[in-house]
């Protein structure tokens, strides 16, 4: 640096130290790596891999890792776009409404195969850590991690185990679900779309819904109707199955 | 747009009075959802901007997860010292809800039953 600006310009380290002091800097980073993440989608086609949030959170934790940026700090600031994660789980609410009216007629074997899915999800991936020796910390973050993150963080929270860690299980599961849910439900012959999509929608929450969104219209619209129902049921009854477990 | 809006933050408000009062358990904007939904039920219809406001959150709900999930760096030694128990149980879990919740449907649906 050639020392000075001119007179009344601040040097770009005050403009630093007065960004980094205001909730606007980590604003900026997570809307404009979300950002980034959306094109980098789209100019891959949509494919699955290609997560814009994804993509995001990579972004976010690589850059305030650069910069020794405490994760509090940045926290801070980006507490606002939290905020609204409670908002958005309300407004589930209108497409579990809308899709409520195609279910008539199938609602024994929907909740049935929600409930059997629920549970397939929790027993399996906490079975599986603890057989792998994780520890419960760990285990604890897959307790939820099938229902959508924002419900699923308040679940967590509900039943004492790390928010954080169930939040990257269940955007790490929404992508696994989006990638291989095609193969595994060819795999069992499964050939309604209503049921490929509902399938989806239980175990992969909202990045399997959009997914199935983009290959079929009614699988799409029972997935949406999967992730809400899973995301109430699992507010409802994990922790109470936490507190009868003793967990 | 904006009466959508605040319908959504009324009920999500609601839930959060329930939550805190009566049903500590469930988390408050499960109750809002659920509030808002016998809402709809009651009116049989829902408005064109409540219409908007959901489908624009249900198009960016990833966004919104962005910065508790990048709490993982503060987990970043733990997890790489787990990393194979956490990609097996993921990717053995997904595989395996996927499946049984097929199943399930495919078993108990009579129209699809050959």
């Amino acid at each position: 640096m050639t020392g000075q600006l001119a007179p009344g310009f601040p040097n770009i380290y005050e403009i630093w130290v007065y960004l980094s002091g205001s909730p606007l800097l980590a604003l900026i980073l997570t809307l404009g790596a979300y950002h980034i993440g959306v094109i980098v989608y789209e100019r891959a086609n949509r494919h699955p891999l290609a997560n814009p949030v994804l993509i995001a959170i990579v972004l976010v934790a690589a850059t305030i890792t650069l910069i020794d940026m405490p994760y509090p700090k940045y926290f801070e600031g980006a507490q606002f776009v939290h905020f609204l994660l409670g908002t958005a789980t309300v407004s589930l609410a209108v497409p579990i409404y809308k899709g409520l009216s195609a279910m008539r007629g199938r609602i024994a074997p929907l909740l049935a195969a929600l409930v059997a899915g629920g549970l397939t999800s929790i027993a399996s991936a906490v079975g599986i850590a603890r057989l792998l020796g994780a520890d419960s910390t760990i285990v604890g973050g897959f307790v939820a991690k099938s229902v959508t993150a924002p419900i699923a963080m308040g679940i967590a929270e509900r039943i004492g185990v790390s928010p954080t860690l169930t939040a990257v299980f269940a955007v790490s599961t929404g992508i696994l679900g989006a990638v291989l849910a095609r193969f595994v439900l060819d795999a069992v012959r499964s050939r309604e779309w209503w049921q490929r999509g509902f399938a989806i929608g239980v175990a992969a929450h909202g990045l399997g819904t959009s997914r199935a969104f983009s290959v079929n219209a009614e699988a799409g619209a029972y997935s949406s109707l999967a992730m809400g129902l899973h995301g109430v049921l699992g507010a409802v009854l994990i922790p109470l199955g936490a507190r009868l477990l003793g967990l | 747009m904006i009466s959508g809006l605040v319908q959504i933050l009324l009920f999500q408000g609601l839930g959060e009075v329930v939550t805190h009062f009566l049903l500590p358990l469930i988390p408050g904007p499960v109750i809002g959802l659920i509030l808002l939904l016998g809402f709809l039920a009651l009116r049989r219809s829902v408005d064109a901007s409540l219409d908007q406001v959901a489908s624009a959150f249900s198009r960016h709900f990833g966004l919104l997860f962005v910065p508790a999930a990048v709490g993982v760096v503060m987990f970043w030694p733990h997890l790489r010292a787990h990393a194979l128990a956490i990609a097996a149980a993921l990717v053995a879990s997904v595989v395996l809800t996927v499946a049984v919740t097929a199943l399930v449907l495919k078993a108990l649906s009579p129209g699809s039953r050959k």
